[in-house]
């Protein structure tokens, strides 16, 4: 630069990977919407470890009612004195097998009694497995933790939080003209601002899923291996989607925000194919399909018309990689000020 | 130094300008057939507001100032250098590569006005960061920074935060960053803004000392007495169009030359149109009728000169001026400028 040293140009590919690393170390900075974001994580987690520490997944401590659970109601049920040890005694009769009358709901009329028993015991088979009650109670987990609070709220918060930050905070702290005006193509400095910042969204909507799984309890260390490639794919698409929102928008996190709670959590559980533009509602049908495989009752998250794994999957990588170049193109194009 | 050459090719937006100048010759660099940077025809709109109106200029080296109110267009047309803004129409070239292709940025080195860093960064670890994202090698980056930062007189004090530096010592890590890939064209906005004297000239004197080393620099800033100290070539921005162009002597000849409408509302216009009448510069009076019987517009020429002979006849006369108006707005920011005054009046 002076007379001692010659000009040169400097190599685009270094300036690419020193911005995606300077971009890394730099994120760690995403103040506000990463702690409402850990907060907000922080309030599910105890809710959902209060209710693991409690036992209260399975059957009979599922709601039927506000403020009764099945095992309250079937409790309910019980005639007053139907079981009482005074009117239902066991008859001694002498080389027989003692009957327990107390286990026959019409023990004097005989036709009754057999229907009746023939059609309570199917119910009363089933609730008496373990497997069908083990498995309810996972299913249960995975609907309200997994699929309700975690691909409804926690990921594309963490996601919203750390992507769109990428941009909004060098927009924030007005910095952003040191980045545009170095000697490097634009669309090289949105992908290395998406490679760079997209580990932090990794690592936090991942940790998040870690965190609720481990509050889970057993349920939760199933749930982990399980759906965890569901939950990266969706943290990939998420990112890629509010990384571009993070460059067009000067307010990304209003938009994030209006995106997540108007438009995923509402279009993604309407019937119809509206929902075919949710992100979410392919990162839970890979959940769905996941859990199917390994032979739960999937039917019972209350999940309507998955799409199979493979689509979701191609939809997912697509609408990462459709969002991350469209992104490079319009980045490449406007113009960024930050000094309005 | 090289000599700097600017021109406005926009009759209309030279209204204080001389219509030479947009024949003059360019003086291009004898290496480049290319003008160092090019406006052509350059408008720019923000939104409904016209930031940018048909501007044409051209930069072949040199010192040359840019000087105008807040709004007048300044930073915008200094960003579309820079290629941080497309124009609306026209183009933007700097050795014929368009501005806002990222290869142009290789040749010119930016100082923004904005006062935001990486602020939890050393001045020197900033400046290193800076050089690695132009792409040099570490050892090349930690060079290079050394080199600009003593350039900048910033070598031994580079080490605290950027958080606990002065207004003048972020002025100079900001230079330094846009000296790291030894650019051609050097473009610094507002670089003397909130300076002290004594930091003023220091920075001054590293501005002549790029000059001198064959950079350069177009400067720009809203108090012109900075800039004369600087350079003798000059762009005068009003409104968006650059309103005066060519060295301070010239400027003020275009001004002498050029008919100045003022309003003065009086308290006895008749009185002073016979005084004013009697004054050689003055060319025309107009007595206004009612609804504003104390109006007088008055066509004159040198305009500095009437305005000492109007001062002074305010006194002797003990007018009492209610209101003084130049209708011509872009000959109005010239003369605000070369009077020292904000435009103003």
């Amino acid at each position: 630069m002076t007379a001692e040293h010659p000009p040169s140009s400097g190599s685009v590919v270094t300036a690419f990977v020193v911005l995606t690393v300077l971009s890394f170390q730099r994120h760690w900075r995403v103040r506000q919407m990463g702690w409402v974001s850990v907060g907000l994580l922080g309030l599910v987690v105890v809710s959902v470890g209060i209710v693991t520490a409690r036992d209260r997944w399975g059957l009979p401590d599922r709601p039927v009612r506000r403020d009764l659970t099945h095992r309250q109601f079937a409790e309910q049920q019980l005639l007053p004195g139907r079981y009482d040890s005074k009117r239902y005694e066991t008859v001694p009769l002498p080389g027989v097998a003692q009957i327990a009358l107390h286990e026959v709901p019409s023990p004097f009329d005989p036709l009754k009694d057999g229907i009746q028993t023939l059609i309570l015991s199917i119910p009363q088979a089933v609730m008496e497995s373990e497997t069908f009650k083990d498995k309810w109670a996972f299913m249960n987990f995975s609907r309200w933790v997994i699929l309700g609070a975690y691909f409804g709220f926690v990921l594309p918060m963490f996601t919203l939080a750390y992507a769109s930050a990428a941009f909004g905070t060098e927009r924030e702290s007005r910095s952003l003209v040191w980045v545009m005006t170095r000697p490097m193509p634009r669309s090289a400095i949105y992908l290395a601002k998406f490679v760079g910042t997209l580990p932090w969204c990794v690592l936090f909507a991942l940790g998040g899923f870690g965190a609720l799984c481990l509050a889970g309890g057993d349920y939760g260390h199933r749930a982990f291996p399980l759906y965890w490639p569901a939950a990266a794919a969706g943290t990939v698409a998420f990112s890629a989607l509010f990384h571009l929102v993070g460059a067009l928008f000067r307010r990304p996190v209003v938009v994030g925000l209006v995106y997540v709670f108007f438009f995923e959590a509402l279009v993604a559980a309407l019937p119809g194919s509206l929902k075919l533009l949710s992100l979410t509602f392919y990162s839970r049908s890979l959940m769905y399909n996941a859990a199917t495989e390994v032979g739960y009752p999937a039917g019972m998250m209350d999940f309507s018309q998955p799409e199979s794994s493979s689509t979701a999957w191609f939809v997912l990588g697509i609408a990462t990689i459709s969002l991350t170049v469209l992104g490079t193109w319009l980045f490449a194009r406007l113009e960024y000020r930050d000094d309005v | 130094m090289r000599s700097a050459e600017l021109k406005s090719a926009d009759p209309d937006a030279t209204s204080g300008s001389n219509p030479d100048f947009d024949s003059a010759p360019r003086i291009p660099h004898p290496a480049f057939p290319e003008p160092l940077l090019l406006f052509e025809q350059v408008s720019k709109w923000y939104g409904s507001v016209l930031a940018l109106n048909q501007v044409t200029l051209s930069l072949t080296g040199g010192i040359t100032g840019l000087v105008g109110a807040n709004g007048s267009g300044k930073s915008t047309l200094l960003r579309m250098a820079n290629g941080q803004l497309k124009p609306t129409l026209g183009r933007v070239s700097v050795r014929g590569i368009d501005a806002w292709d990222w290869q142009a940025r290789r040749l010119v080195g930016y100082c923004p006005d904005v006062d935001a860093f990486y602020e939890d960064l050393s001045g020197r670890r900033f400046v290193w960061v800076m050089a690695r994202l132009c792409g040099y090698t570490r050892a090349e980056s930690t060079q290079r920074t050394e080199d600009v930062l003593e350039r900048v007189g910033m070598r031994d004090r580079a080490d605290r935060k950027l958080r606990g530096y002065s207004k003048g010592m972020r002025q100079r890590v900001k230079l330094a960053q846009a000296l790291l890939h030894d650019p051609e064209l050097l473009i610094l906005d507002e670089p003397l803004s909130g300076i002290d004297p004594i930091g003023r000239q220091e920075l001054l004197e590293v501005f002549q000392s790029l000059a001198t080393q064959g950079k350069c620099l177009l400067i720009s800033s809203h108090e012109l007495e900075a800039l004369e100290k600087l350079t003798n070539h000059v762009a005068i921005m009003a409104r968006g169009r650059i309103a005066a162009v060519g060295t301070l002597p010239q400027i003020r000849e275009l001004l002498d030359d050029h008919p100045l409408s003022v309003r003065i509302d009086v308290d006895r216009p008749r009185d002073l149109a016979r005084l004013l009448l009697a004054i050689p510069e003055v060319l025309a009076v107009d007595i206004g009728k009612a609804p504003e019987p104390e109006g007088l517009v008055v066509k004159a020429r040198n305009p500095k000169r009437f305005f000492q002979t109007f001062s002074r006849l305010v006194i002797e006369e003990q007018l009492e001026v209610r209101r003084l108006e130049a209708l011509d707005e872009s000959a109005h920011d010239i003369l605000g400028y070369l009077l020292g005054g904000s435009g103003r009046t």
